[in-house]
């Protein structure tokens, strides 16, 4: 009989887990490297194309000033409120249409019709309804990031072996205690895969709604240097947004790895 | 007196799509308690089904089964199942699989984890408590399965096809370890195979079902002593193995011509 499969041990030495850092990222520095080079070269204005160091100088101003903690903390209130509320009612609306035939007769036609719309779309009309504010704004963050956590769940659920309901019926589970103790448990993979495509959606609908509707926020605050003409402005925005994103989707992977330890492929996907 | 008592069970398997397939047909069968008995069989004639109404998983339309006089009417803790894929709980270790059941129980903390650790040990899995499931071998899965029904201590253990995900060598340990489990602790057990050597080497008495619908054929008694370790090689073993075989043949040969492509 085979034993448990022994982990890796073999740890590499530190100029060769270096090296395999810096080859991983070595896109993102040579996209950087490039920037930079072509910001030097002359064929561009500073006003076209800033250079990293301007940039990064203007986000330490900001961030010292105190703008950059402002606009960073509303658009992450935004962006993870309307998360929260989305994966609430994404799995709740999920496990109630697996959950009855009626319900997902119900909610079947709204899904099919609204996952592959453009929900931005309906921002003029959540404007003429909620007005230009957080509510307006985490609604549309809401509305966007609802879908992938509803399929995630309904995929997750129906994917449940009867026989894992029938071991926990057997060994003595009331119908009351399947859904935490087993449906939930069981389905979390697919569940937690639907929330980390909702996470980026999420940040990326409250960009986009801050820079349609104006405000503070990152989002609002590139679209007010845009029209001011501060380039700087604008591209440091996009650094801003780049490393929020990043530090957001590897937050989730390792909360995926933490909570689906006992999971064969813990790991996966981490690059959604 | 028997334990169970099934008579004149039908089913009519209703797929999502296409027609209604009747799976069995008539089935009757009277199991003594702590007999090792086996259902034989080819692939699709229902006699997982029929372990499944055993245990209450299915519901009886046709016909009754009485478990000590009892209809059934939902699973209980006194009809363990094994299922041939384990179904573990795979967010949970051996030891909080095993508990499972026991946490359902009027059992005292200590008693409980006493009681886990024992058949924990009982199956050979000690050290292997705080593993996951997918960090086990098939045998090692299947042993903690066995240790999570064992631990409730049902009277009666459903088998589905325990061994048939295992291979060669694991299924033969595991079938020597549950022979020695079921002379230690008597229970009433019903092994659903369609390993005629399996059937033979464990049952005490086999009942051979036929293609679909499945029927009863014939029950056959074995009547070789299981505890003799040259039995697989003896004269007796060959020729049971044997008798079952030429029953079981057309039945199989049935169960394919049965398969026709969609």
């Amino acid at each position: 009989m085979a034993g448990m499969s022994a982990p890796d041990t073999d740890t590499p030495g530190l100029a060769a887990r270096i090296g395999h850092g810096l080859a991983r990222w070595s896109l993102v520095i040579g996209l950087l490297l490039l920037w930079d080079i072509l910001a030097r070269s002359g064929s561009f204005t500073p006003f076209m194309l800033p250079s990293p160091e301007s940039v990064a100088q203007r986000i330490w101003r900001d961030a010292s000033n105190g703008d950059l903690p402002i606009n960073m903390g509303l658009t992450l209130y935004r962006a993870l409120t309307g998360f929260l509320i989305a994966a609430l009612l994404g799995v709740g609306t999920g496990l109630l249409i697996t959950r009855s035939a009626a319900a997902a007769w119900f909610f079947d036609p709204i899904i099919s019709v609204g996952f592959p719309m453009p929900k931005i779309t309906f921002l003029p009309v959540i404007v003429l309804w909620l007005g230009f504010y957080d509510t307006a704004k985490i609604s549309m963050v809401v509305f966007d990031a609802i879908f992938p956590a509803i399929t995630g769940t309904i995929v997750g659920i129906r994917a449940v072996e009867k026989e894992l309901l029938w071991s926990a019926r057997n060994l003595g589970a009331k119908e009351r205690e399947m859904l935490w103790q087993i449906l939930l448990p069981a389905a979390s993979p697919q569940i937690m895969t639907g929330l980390q495509v909702s996470l980026p959606i999420a940040l990326i609908v409250a960009i986009v709604a801050e820079m349609l509707m104006g405000g503070y926020g990152i989002g609002g605050a590139m679209q007010q240097a845009s029209s001011m003409a501060d380039s700087r402005g604008v591209f440091a925005g996009i650094v801003e947004i780049a490393v929020v994103g990043w530090v957001l989707v590897k937050g989730m992977s390792l909360l995926r790895r933490r909570l689906l330890m006992w999971h064969p492929e813990a790991e996966a996907p981490s690059g959604v | 007196m028997s334990e169970i008592t099934i008579e004149g069970v039908r089913h009519l398997y209703k797929p999502a799509r296409g027609k209604p397939v009747l799976a069995l047909d008539d089935v009757s069968l009277e199991i003594a308690p702590r007999e090792f008995i086996a259902l034989l069989g080819p692939s699709g004639c229902g006699k997982s089904t029929l372990l499944y109404m055993i245990g209450g998983f299915l519901p009886v339309e046709t016909g009754s089964i009485r478990v000590n006089g009892k209809k059934v009417e939902g699973p209980g803790p006194e009809r363990g199942i094994v299922f041939q894929h384990f179904a573990l709980f795979p967010w949970k270790t051996v030891k909080q699989n095993v508990l499972y059941g026991l946490e359902r129980q009027a059992l005292q903390r200590g008693e409980r984890e006493a009681r886990a650790q024992t058949f924990i040990d009982m199956v050979g899995l000690s050290g292997f408590e705080d593993a996951y499931p997918s960090q086990l071998s098939g045998g090692m899965k299947q042993r903690a399965a066995i240790a999570r029904t064992l631990a409730i201590d049902p009277r009666i253990l459903l088998m589905d096809e325990p061994f048939g995900a295992l291979d060669a060598q694991t299924r033969h340990l595991m079938q020597d370890e549950l022979l020695g489990i079921w002379r230690r602790s008597p229970k009433t057990v019903i092994f659903v195979t369609h390993d005629v050597q399996e059937a033979v080497y464990l049952a005490g008495r086999v009942a051979v079902m036929s293609a679909r619908p499945g029927k009863i054929m014939d029950i056959v008694d074995i009547g070789l002593d299981k505890s003799d370790p040259d039995l697989q090689r003896s004269k007796a073993f060959a020729d049971k193995v044997d008798q079952l075989w030429r029953l079981v043949r057309d039945e199989a040969i049935k169960a394919q011509q049965g398969r026709r492509p969609l």
